[in-house]
């Protein structure tokens, strides 16, 4: 019986089908809580555990998946690259943003992990959380962390962001729309993007250009402090 | 043909990140490298937009889906989560809050300093 789930297509198709669904029921409820990749990551769960079928066999399909990870953050790139006229034209107030974010994200996240007691492994996997998945955990993973919490972390907090950045805005006060996109794209990577795209055009295009310049940003903190 | 070209410009661009990851006396994460180096080529033309466009939106636009697996783990770590997920949601929620106030807080400042510079000029 075990044999039919080891193959390589069954996780891939898996995958597909969840995500799929996902998509679908975020499309009808269009709410931030609705995410495909929580979605898709209960439901398969929900199947490998039902059915009994070992998480080994899964992975045989995941991982060919996982070959797409480094492909897609590389392609944050043409992101970037695509906003150049605005990265040039508020260079400073981008790379002001983005260094204090990060720093303010790593440096809060460690002083509550320790508050809180937690041991290193679980800070490790914390620290990240603020970027966009594939940089967090590629700082995560050789630091010792474990990739599934550094995973869901980033998911939480990405959807934080996107359900309460309009509430965030008004609380802080943030008019200026730069401010506002840069806040919401360094606390809540791609998920929150999403929801800076709805509020404007430059609160999007900042906020997409938050997560690349964040992401490397972050990268560089690390190997200092990791 | 397109498509495949494209695939293989991406695919040779995370390949030689590898190469330059092993050859850098830190460690820095190969899919990092990649984007850099993606866009320095974009930056000096050695590589233009329309070479990688399709693929890239596709890469981009199901970013997530790619991560799947990665989340399923999750279940070969319940024990952990048992005893800290609390710790962990408080954890998330006030420090994004916090990076949220800093960095709109640190814009503010910067803007304003950009529009006293030009002021003076």
């Amino acid at each position: 019986m075990n044999e039919i789930f080891a193959s390589p297509y069954f996780g891939a198709a898996l995958s597909v089908i969840a995500f799929g669904i996902g998509v679908r029921l975020n499309r009808k409820f269009k709410t931030p809580f609705c995410n495909p990749l929580i979605i898709a990551i209960v439901l398969v769960s929900a199947v490998l555990l039902i059915f009994k079928i070992p998480y080994e066999s899964y992975n045989k399909g995941g991982e060919i998946i996982n070959m797409f990870l480094a492909p897609a953050t590389a392609c944050l790139a043409v992101a970037v690259y695509t906003k150049l006229q605005i990265l040039k034209q508020y260079w400073l107030p981008i790379l002001t943003g983005c260094a204090a974010g990060s720093a303010a994200s790593m440096g809060s996240v460690y002083l509550l992990c320790r508050l809180f007691g937690l041991n290193e492994s679980l800070s490790v996997s914390l620290i990240p959380k603020s970027v966009t998945t594939p940089i967090a955990v590629s700082i995560a993973e050789p630091a010792g962390g474990m990739v599934p919490i550094t995973v869901a972390a980033v998911i939480f907090t990405g959807i934080l962001g996107g359900v309460f950045a309009p509430l965030l805005i008004r609380l802080f006060r943030v008019s200026d729309p730069v401010a506002a996109g840069l806040a919401i794209g360094a606390s809540s990577h791609a998920v929150g993007t999403s929801k800076a795209i709805e509020l404007g055009e430059v609160e999007g295009a900042m906020s997409g250009l938050a997560i690349g310049i964040c992401g490397i940003i972050t990268v560089l903190f690390s190997m200092l402090v990791l | 043909m397109k498509i495949i070209k494209q695939i293989g410009i991406i695919f040779t661009v995370c390949w030689l990140s590898i190469l330059v990851e092993k050859a850098l006396p830190f460690s820095f994460p190969a899919s990092v490298i990649g984007m850099i180096l993606l866009f320095l080529c974009l930056l000096t033309g050695v590589l233009k937009i329309e070479h990688i466009q399709e693929k890239a939106d596709f890469l981009l636009e199901n970013m997530a889906f790619f991560f799947v697996p990665a989340g399923v783990s999750i279940i070969n770590y319940f024990d952990v989560l048992k005893d800290t997920w609390l710790q962990l949601v408080i954890i998330c929620v006030i420090s994004t809050v916090i990076t949220f106030a800093v960095t709109a807080w640190s814009v503010k400042l910067a803007v304003r300093l950009m529009g006293r510079r030009r002021d003076n000029e």
